[in-house]
């Protein structure tokens, strides 16, 4: 992509370069984090979704 | 090995022809063997009686046909559901590194369950909240505790366990300040919180 003048703005692509890729260990931390956000989330809809669960399960 | 687990007998049928698939005869010295599939028959399940009824309960939940088994591709909630951290990686693992069509399709019962939640648990390589909080902060540009929440949505969408826009705005919800930053120390608390 050719800037033509100086002020050029920081594209989303410049954005992307910073972030390491290839990196095997910035996959694994990311992994890792990525790992604990997932765990985060299931936890919390389990949390929302108890009262429905437990009411399903009287059901059963 | 225990009779009853039909999750074993196909997975190791499964990894011969996926070794036997590499070009090279005689394997190069500095070429990294494959890990050697995981015996779960060598993990002592530990958990006391009230665990062992609570995560039966957890299994129950998880059950949709009444089979008193749930899918493979359900395991790893089940475990985070239960405290745990397991990347998608660590969870195929313990399954036997089983097919996509095996994911959906095969289930497994609660004592198998058991030796693969409890490996989980013994992993000595958990990360802790210094390593998320250290894992953010390389992307903290001006070293004042706060990263941009539109870089961390990509990291999180193009790194290791990529996250779908779905779960990044999820995750992500409520957690920007006015000007798109995240105080990632107090982002990661939270996260632990529950």
């Amino acid at each position: 992509m050719e800037c033509l003048n100086d002020g050029c703005p920081k594209t989303h692509e410049e954005d992307i370069m910073d972030i390491p890729l290839d990196d095997p260990e910035a996959n694994k931390a990311a992994a890792k984090i990525q790992a604990s956000f997932r765990g985060h989330m299931t936890r919390k809809k389990m949390k929302e979704d108890k009262p429905r669960e437990e009411k399903r399960q009287e059901q059963k | 090995m225990a009779p009853k687990k039909d999750a074993k007998a196909a997975p190791a049928k499964k990894a011969e022809p996926a070794k036997a698939a590499a070009p090279a005869p005689a394997p190069e010295p500095d070429v990294v063997a494959a890990p050697p599939p995981l015996d779960l028959s060598t993990v002592k399940v530990e958990f006391t009686p009230d665990q062992h009824e609570d995560y039966k309960e957890a299994f129950g939940l998880f059950d949709r046909v009444g089979d008193a088994k749930v899918a493979y591709n359900q395991v790893a909630d089940i475990m985070r559901a239960l405290g745990q951290n397991p990347t998608n990686k660590e969870v195929r693992k313990v399954l036997g590194n089983p097919s996509d069509e095996d994911m959906a399709a095969k289930r497994l019962e609660f004592e198998a369950f058991l030796p693969m939640l409890q490996h989980i648990v013994n992993d000595p390589n958990k990360g802790t909240f210094d390593d998320y909080v250290e894992g953010l902060r390389v992307f903290d540009k001006e070293g004042n505790g706060t990263v941009m929440g539109a870089e961390l949505r990509i990291v999180l969408g193009t790194l290791g366990e990529k996250m779908s826009e779905a779960e990044i705005d999820a995750l992500m919800q409520g957690q920007e300040d006015e000007n798109g930053s995240i105080n990632f120390e107090a982002f990661v608390k939270h996260i632990m919180s529950i």
